[in-house]
């Protein structure tokens, strides 16, 4: 079809001008630019629900550091008052005034439930971020050697099945003991050997992706091992190690409950202490609410750090970025 | 294959070995062995030289050490006939001091030591300590020889201890008639036929009989020993423990080998032999013509083992029998409805703490008027609903999220495309084909699921009282019994090698292609 260039306004020297070849601008590919970062929060603010979910994390995080840091709670400052103790949400209000320090009752020593849930939280979060921090550093890195070595492989499959049948209450336990039953020394009993399984897991993924032609090529065309871990297969991993650290935090809280549940928390008041202090009243009729309230705080928690986690981890992954 | 496996197993029991190895060093080294007295009432009521004799008799109870007093010294020697009764008393009394020892205890005294200390062991000795003019309560002087157990030797004593093969010289007392004997009819059974083999001289007076319980046949010829309880279970076997029934006595009538017919709940079948246990009991000298007298009970309920296996297994099959297909049909509606559904599901399971769902279908369950409490004496059957949906709800999450993954990834392979271009029903490509394939990774974990079904579950068994094995190492390491834990300890280890391997049959099995060995290929 002819084309009425005329119509535009312009000589055919303004039209078409001549480009000298350059070979420089020739390389060039001209393409939207990509930054991987910028897709992955454009991925993810794109769903509403993440949105709702990043908040509800913001508030649960707000409260357990901040709240604690604004209110005076002393777990025994009405100890003597008996009438303090038990009280259900209305009770509590009707004796004390409102306040939200009492809407959610009184526990065993006339302490604020919403309070203690508060205090335990922030005991809990800190020790699963402080845990999957520890754990995933060591655990990746071990898992990238041991996933490229195959004299390394050798050895830790060996270690990695014994490790693994040495009942983790039992480590748990004597390591409670051993040390006294401190943050710290529940950071030590969950790291000691918690690693080993990311590692594991990771030495997988490095296996699978290892092998593969592109990095065959790379090889042959003499690229080191290093480069090929951090330029070839990390960024291929990042999304996997995302949704692994997305599935753990909130395991760590869940076991810390579980090990308190049969006896072996903390000395502190953690969420799982005040789930393991509080079973008594679950039974109790009208006292069910000092344990659902940690309970389902706990659940929250975990649950809105596991969505958020999962999510971040599908916006990770750069097939998800078209 | 084989020789595949066999190599398996091998390595699988090197690392069994080394796993116990490292529990010991865990609990008999790591831990202070002084807390073992942190609840012990006598401990607070012993005072002075008895408070130290008492320490190290009940490290030896709790397996730490070898502790040999040099009354039992003086006893051992006695009994070989190297010493006779009456020096063996002037021997015995040490004096306050060693200083004052008469002739013949400081001769004894002595070669105790040498003896002891040339085995590397301690001798400790304490004088007397008084109170003014009189001995002080529990004062007494005491000497011991006492060693701690090195972990190599203990390791060895332990798995050479694990197979307890009986025989006829097992007893050590004068017995008639020492032997085996075979006979088509079983004493107990009042001349019916059924074929029994009946010991003399054995620890057990049955080694071989049949009775109406399951598998009928039984055998007391190999017994396997785990490791002596001492406070969980007193005196009683690991293995034992958790595999003898529990609840109340059912008791029928039966004729005693004295002929005395009586409402018992005795199982004579068991019966062991207990030196010297007839000669003082009336009751036994009523019922029983020699010392085969340590019987169990036959109890209405199941083991420890009985519970956890039954709840487990129900729960597993609930969990296959659910999660399979609507996991195949999460895969198959994609980002519909029901996907979407089943994926909060397996969100919510596996971000909440298991106790919170536990509590949550015991909740629903009480509104509902479920049974919540296990009762080992009822016959009900509800009473298992609650605590098999309470294990069941997270393998039902676990698998349906794998079944689901593992069919989407099959579902964009070459092979699809091809099946669906040459004119294959849709329904006919996901049964045939793509379930085929993706079901080959699900097929591995069956045998581990199985197996650690006999593990029991710490918080449902908890939650709704019920006495299986799932609380036995946790009681175990409250009550710092040693034993307890390291063959509890070994049985999960037994379980997970055997799991593994298993599942990795299996899977060979299901599908050709997977092979151990490159010679195969």
């Amino acid at each position: 079809m002819e084309y009425d260039y005329s119509k535009l306004g312009l000589s055919t020297q303004e039209l078409f001008s001549r480009v000298d070849h350059s070979d420089l601008e020739s390389e060039k590919i001209t393409a939207p630019r990509y930054s991987y970062w910028q897709s992955v929060f454009r991925v993810f603010f794109r769903k509403k629900s993440n949105i709702f979910m990043l908040t509800l994390l913001a508030v649960v995080i707000l409260f357990a550091y901040l709240y604690p840091a604004f209110t005076e709670y002393d777990r025994f400052g009405q100890l003597m008052n008996s009438s303090a103790k038990h009280l259900s949400p209305s009770a509590a209000i009707k004796q004390f005034g409102f306040s939200i320090k009492y809407i959610l009752g009184t526990g065993a020593s006339g302490n604020s439930t919403f309070d203690a849930v508060w205090y335990g939280s922030q005991i809990s979060i800190s020790l699963a971020l402080i845990c999957a921090a520890i754990n995933m550093t060591v655990g990746v890195i071990v898992g990238a050697i041991w996933g490229f070595s195959k004299k390394v492989d050798v050895i830790m499959t060996e270690v990695y099945n014994i490790i693994g049948n040495v009942p983790n209450i039992l480590l748990i336990s004597v390591l409670v003991m051993l040390l006294t039953a401190s943050f710290w020394t529940m950071v030590f009993a969950m790291t000691v050997t918690g690693w080993i399984f990311i590692a594991y897991f990771i030495r997988t993924q490095v296996v699978i992706i290892r092998d593969r032609e592109y990095n065959l090529a790379s090889r042959c065309l003499g690229t080191s091992t290093i480069k090929i871990a951090l330029k070839n297969i990390l960024p291929f991993m990042t999304s996997i190690i995302v949704l692994q650290l997305a599935a753990e935090i909130p395991g760590y809280i869940n076991s810390e409950v579980f090990l308190a549940y049969i006896g072996l928390g903390l000395n502190e008041m953690s969420l799982g202490r005040l789930i393991f202090a509080a079973e008594g009243a679950m039974m109790t009729p009208g006292w069910e609410i000092e344990f659902w309230s940690p309970v389902i705080i706990a659940s929250i928690i975990a649950m809105v750090l596991y969505v958020v986690g999962q999510s971040i981890g599908d916006a990770a992954d750069p097939r998800t970025h078209m | 294959m084989t020789k595949y496996l066999l190599k398996r197993l091998l390595r699988g029991l090197c690392s069994i070995i080394i796993v116990v190895g490292i529990v010991m060093v865990l609990i008999y080294s790591m831990l202070d062995r002084n807390l073992v007295f942190a609840a012990d009432p006598m401990y607070t009521h012993v005072s002075n030289n008895s408070k130290v004799s008492y320490v190290y008799q009940k490290l030896e109870d709790y397996g730490y050490l070898d502790y040999v007093t040099y009354t039992d010294y003086l006893m051992e020697l006695t009994k070989s006939g190297e010493l006779d009764e009456e020096t063996r008393s002037a021997a015995a009394k040490l004096g306050e001091k060693p200083e004052k020892d008469s002739e013949a205890t400081a001769e004894y005294v002595e070669k105790f030591t040498k003896e002891y200390q040339s085995r590397g062991y301690t001798v400790v000795r304490r004088d007397t300590v008084k109170n003014g003019r009189k001995v002080a309560s529990g004062g007494g002087a005491i000497l011991f020889a006492h060693k701690d157990k090195p972990l190599f030797g203990r390791l060895w004593d332990y798995f050479t201890g694990i197979f307890v093969v009986d025989s006829v010289r097992n007893v050590q007392e004068d017995i008639p008639d020492r032997g085996v004997t075979f006979t088509m009819y079983d004493p107990l059974y009042e001349g019916k036929f059924s074929p029994a083999i009946i010991g003399s001289g054995t620890t057990h007076r049955y080694l071989l009989y049949f009775d109406s319980k399951f598998p009928y046949i039984h055998q007391n010829i190999l017994t396997i020993k785990l490791g002596t309880s001492y406070s969980v279970n007193n005196g009683v076997d690991v293995f034992l423990t958790m595999t003898r029934s529990q609840g109340s006595y059912v008791l029928r009538q039966m004729t005693f080998p004295t002929g005395l017919v009586e409402d018992s709940a005795d199982d004579l079948h068991t019966a062991t032999y207990l030196a010297g246990s007839r000669e003082g009991n009336l009751v036994y000298q009523d019922r029983f013509t020699d010392d085969y007298t340590n019987v169990d009970m036959v109890r209405m309920g199941n083991s420890k083992l009985g519970y956890s296996f039954t709840f487990g297994i129900c729960a597993s099959l609930l969990a296959y029998f659910l999660a399979i297909p609507l996991g195949i049909l999460m895969a198959r509606k994609k980002d519909s409805f029901i996907d979407k559904l089943g994926t909060a599901y397996v969100v919510f399971i596996s971000a909440v703490p298991s106790l919170a769902y536990i509590f949550m279908v015991k909740a629903i369950g009480n509104k509902l008027g479920m049974p919540t409490l296990f009762d080992m004496d009822s016959a009900g059957k509800l009473m298992y609903v609650l605590p098999i949906i309470s294990l069941a709800m997270p393998s039902i999450a676990s698998l349906m999220k794998w079944m689901r993954r593992y069919m989407i990834d099959q579902m964009n392979s070459d092979y699809v495309k091809f099946a669906r271009a040459s004119g294959l029903k849709e329904s006919e490509i996901f049964s045939r084909h793509i379930l085929k394939n993706a079901a080959i990774p699900i097929v591995h974990g069956i045998p581990a699921s199985i197996l650690f079904a006999m593990t029991g579950a710490i918080i449902t068994e908890r939650v709704y009282v019920i006495p299986g094995a799932g609380n036995l190492l946790t009681e175990a390491i409250n009550k710092y019994d040693n034993s307890v834990i390291v063959g509890v300890t070994l049985f999960y280890a037994i379980l997970s090698v055997v799991a593994l391997i298993l599942g990795d049959i299996l899977m060979a099995t299901v599908d050709p292609r997977i092979s151990f060995t490159s010679k195969d290929r």
